[in-house]
């Protein structure tokens, strides 16, 4: 999609982004900051996909060389690395994918804040595509200009109008990697809990419960986030801890079929059936897309009973 | 890489949202953490995209085209809960600030549109009207 919206779009030559930025009166953000400490690999041939992962993963304290993480995101046949694989590639990792909002303003904040971002660039043009990744590291607004870790240079300086040019022609696409404790600040709650979710199916329900947990001290209703508690507890085994998420769940959101049905079947397997039943006929009355599957844990839950 | 680059990306985030959507817990019982994100948003963001379609300057823009309005609303009612979603997570993707309609704005809410009565295949989330 992105391809043909450029293809269609590309023309003008305006960095609307960049000069709001640096038109504002009053802005809210530091005028200046740089994450030193970010490490540096200086990318191989076409490698840049794996060598900016590798610095953002080092930076959010995860242990992964460039070499690694070019067999989990590198397509030799495409010479590059797809963004999908660079999310993929982090939550393999442990660490939170956190795709941000196409704004200049997020992106900075988020820097200010202490993350690298990895940014996909697109360095040509509309038809004739050079795609690059590169980390932002830092920026100064009174110079408008933003630094990168970038190919093979260490500390690469670009205005802030060259560098809105680039993103802008790769869908303005910026990713954090983080520990799964921590929410950016520029997180909205959909899409905090929507990158928690992914971590879980990555098969990290570890990170992906730290994840939840920090949803919860942002967005202490987010119901998707409590199911989560319990979901990772459940298939860590600590079936103790999946009931105390299920129950509070339930209490949150009396109306949630998911709720109730999850915590009949953490009950049931507990053995506690008179309880189990009461939840899940709980779940199947209040219907709903998840009836199904409601109607199924109640007959599981039956059988069962002595 | 090269532009089929993007067609490769949208055929992976087809196959993984085919593969993803309906996929339930690998545990017997529970239902999955996302399906209850999914319930949770889903109400909200259709709201957001039907009051998106109802306004006069969208609304103008749509019909300068030859767009009937009322037609992508009737298409917005009949998606489903993550086609929902993605659609909104679209209208939250957009660039705020300054012209509303901006151009990706509405490139992007044209070719929705378009997708929608069938005359193009750029989304993967959406049907086509027969």
């Amino acid at each position: 999609m992105a391809g043909v919206l450029l293809s269609a779009w590309l023309g003008g030559c305006a960095t609307p982004q960049t000069q709001a930025l640096l038109a504002a009166h009053s802005r809210p953000m530091q005028q200046r900051a740089e994450l030193v400490s970010v490490p540096f690999y200086p990318q191989e041939i076409h490698q840049c996909g794996p060598a900016s992962l590798a610095m953002a993963l080092n930076a959010a304290g995860a242990k992964a060389t460039p070499q690694e993480l070019a067999a989990q995101v590198y397509l030799p046949g495409r010479e590059g690395s797809l963004q999908v694989e660079m999310l993929a590639a982090t939550r393999r990792n442990g660490l939170l994918a956190y795709e941000l909002a196409p704004k200049l303003d997020d992106l900075l904040a988020e820097v200010a804040d202490g993350a690298p971002v990895v940014v996909l660039q697109n360095l040509a043009l509309s038809w004739y595509p050079v795609w690059h990744y590169a980390v932002v590291v830092g920026y100064d607004l009174d110079r408008g200009e933003i630094f990168l870790r970038s190919g093979r240079e260490q500390r690469q300086v670009l205005p802030f109008a060259t560098f809105e040019h680039t993103w802008e022609r790769a869908g303005y696409w910026a990713m954090l990697a983080l520990p799964p404790g921590r929410v950016p600040r520029s997180a909205t709650e959909a899409a905090y809990v929507s990158a928690a979710i992914a971590l879980e199916k990555a098969g990290q329900p570890k990170s992906a419960e730290a994840a939840y947990a920090a949803t919860l001290d942002r967005w202490p209703r987010n119901l998707a986030a409590r199911i989560g508690m319990g979901n990772t507890a459940y298939i860590r085994g600590d079936l103790s801890r999946a009931e105390r998420a299920f129950r509070q769940a339930a209490l949150d959101h009396p109306d949630s079929a998911i709720a109730f049905n999850n915590l009949a079947q953490t009950l049931a397997d507990r053995q506690l059936y008179a309880e189990a039943l009461t939840a899940a006929n709980r779940a199947v009355a209040l219907a709903g897309p998840e009836l199904a599957a409601a109607r199924e844990t109640l007959e599981q839950i039956r059988k069962k009973v002595p | 890489m090269n532009p089929s680059f993007m067609r490769v990306t949208s055929r992976f985030l087809i196959a993984s949202m085919l593969l993803g959507l309906p996929l339930q817990s690998a545990h017997a019982g529970l239902v999955a953490t996302e399906r209850a994100a999914m319930s949770a948003q889903s109400q909200p963001d259709r709201e957001r995209i039907r009051a998106f379609l109802d306004r006069e300057d969208v609304r103008h823009e749509m019909l300068t085209r030859g767009v009937d309005g009322e037609a992508a609303k009737a298409r917005v009612d009949a998606l489903t809960d993550g086609e929902v979603q993605k659609v909104a997570g679209r209208l939250d993707q957009m660039p705020a600030g300054g012209d509303v309609v901006g151009v990706l704005l509405f490139i992007f809410l044209v070719l929705l549109v378009t997708d929608i009565l069938g005359f193009t295949k750029v989304f993967p989330f959406t049907r086509t009207i027969k």
